[in-house]
């Protein structure tokens, strides 16, 4: 299995960088949403990465299928994305915040 | 169910009996369960802080790095350096299961390279594509990492609701309402009971003047 990465050509080339292949880059909302779709439809790919602020570009759905995903699982970087999905599960299923 | 759906006969209140006895086994397993899975999660949530911190300063250093590798080389070069890498980080799944729940295992095959194997020269590249690369590598593997936490929590954290929901189901819900029943069934019963007696006294008295 692969990882795959979604953002602009900068964040991109890092991961390049480290050897992944599978990097698209995108230029409208409507490309990023298509790329998505794709990519969850892909079984070859393990874990999705995204830049926070791509993901809040994503309609509001669809952000729920990406967070609810468990394969591929999808790792937001960069801002508080990613705790903080975590973090409204935890507080609805345990009934605390316990993320802190 | 409602009461007035309740037929009060014998046969029914045994049947309700044991469905009784058969919900709040289901209930106190089901509880213990609950409890476990909290338990569970307690211990992974530590971890998934930790790997969530450190995958955020992982990935500033290696932004700033790139940033910092973009200014030197210039982007064509930094560019071609990225497509000549040609050893990709592979990662394979396999499932484990803490208390019923399947949970991915995430392991990677060799995310972190030596120099000499990461493609481009060695000549034609500065150390700082080489610290840019190296800093993308450590980000990949705390990617890697906390992918497999995440998961784990979600999962955990969905059965935790599901269990959460069950026990709380039967606790306030379908337990109530089967003793209810089941007490409504004894009272009518009773009840017949003493209708019947009555009316044998009544018949007796009768009969007997």
């Amino acid at each position: 299995m692969e990882i795959a990465v979604i953002g602009n050509s900068e964040f991109i080339l890092g991961f390049r960088l480290a050897g992944i292949r599978q990097t698209y880059t995108f230029e409208s909302d409507d490309a990023l949403v298509s790329t998505i779709n794709g990519i969850l439809s892909d079984p070859n790919v393990g874990i999705l990465v995204m830049n926070s602020k791509d993901m809040e570009r994503v309609p509001r759905r669809l952000q729920n299928i990406l967070e609810d995903s468990v394969k591929p699982t999808v790792i937001a970087l960069g801002g508080e994305e990613g705790g903080l999905s975590i973090r409204e599960r935890i507080k609805r299923s345990v009934g605390v915040d316990l993320w802190k | 169910m409602a009461l007035r759906d309740v037929k009060p006969t014998r046969s029914e209140l045994i049947s309700l009996k044991r469905r009784i006895a058969l919900s709040e086994r289901g209930y106190k397993l089901l509880k213990m369960k609950r409890d476990g899975l909290i338990l569970e999660f307690f211990k992974i949530l530590g971890q998934a802080k930790n790997t969530r911190s450190e995958l955020d300063t992982r990935y500033e250093k290696a932004v700033e790095r790139m940033a910092v590798a973009n200014t030197i080389e210039g982007a064509i070069g930094v560019k071609s350096a990225a497509f000549s890498v040609n050893e990709v980080p592979n990662i394979e799944l396999t499932s484990k299961n803490i208390m019923g729940v399947v949970v991915p295992e995430i392991k990677a095959s060799k995310v972190k390279k030596g120099i000499m194997d990461r493609g481009y020269g060695v000549l034609g590249t500065t150390s700082i594509i080489d610290d840019t690369a190296s800093s993308f590598e450590d980000l990949v593997d705390a990617i890697i990492k906390s992918a497999e936490i995440e998961t784990t929590m979600k999962k955990l954290l969905e059965e935790i609701e599901s269990t959460k929901r069950r026990v709380n189901a039967l606790e306030y819900k379908v337990i109530p309402e089967l003793t209810e029943a089941r007490d409504f069934i004894k009272m009518r019963l009773d009840e017949m009971e003493r209708e019947e007696l009555f009316r044998l006294k009544k018949i007796k008295a009768r009969t007997s003047v």
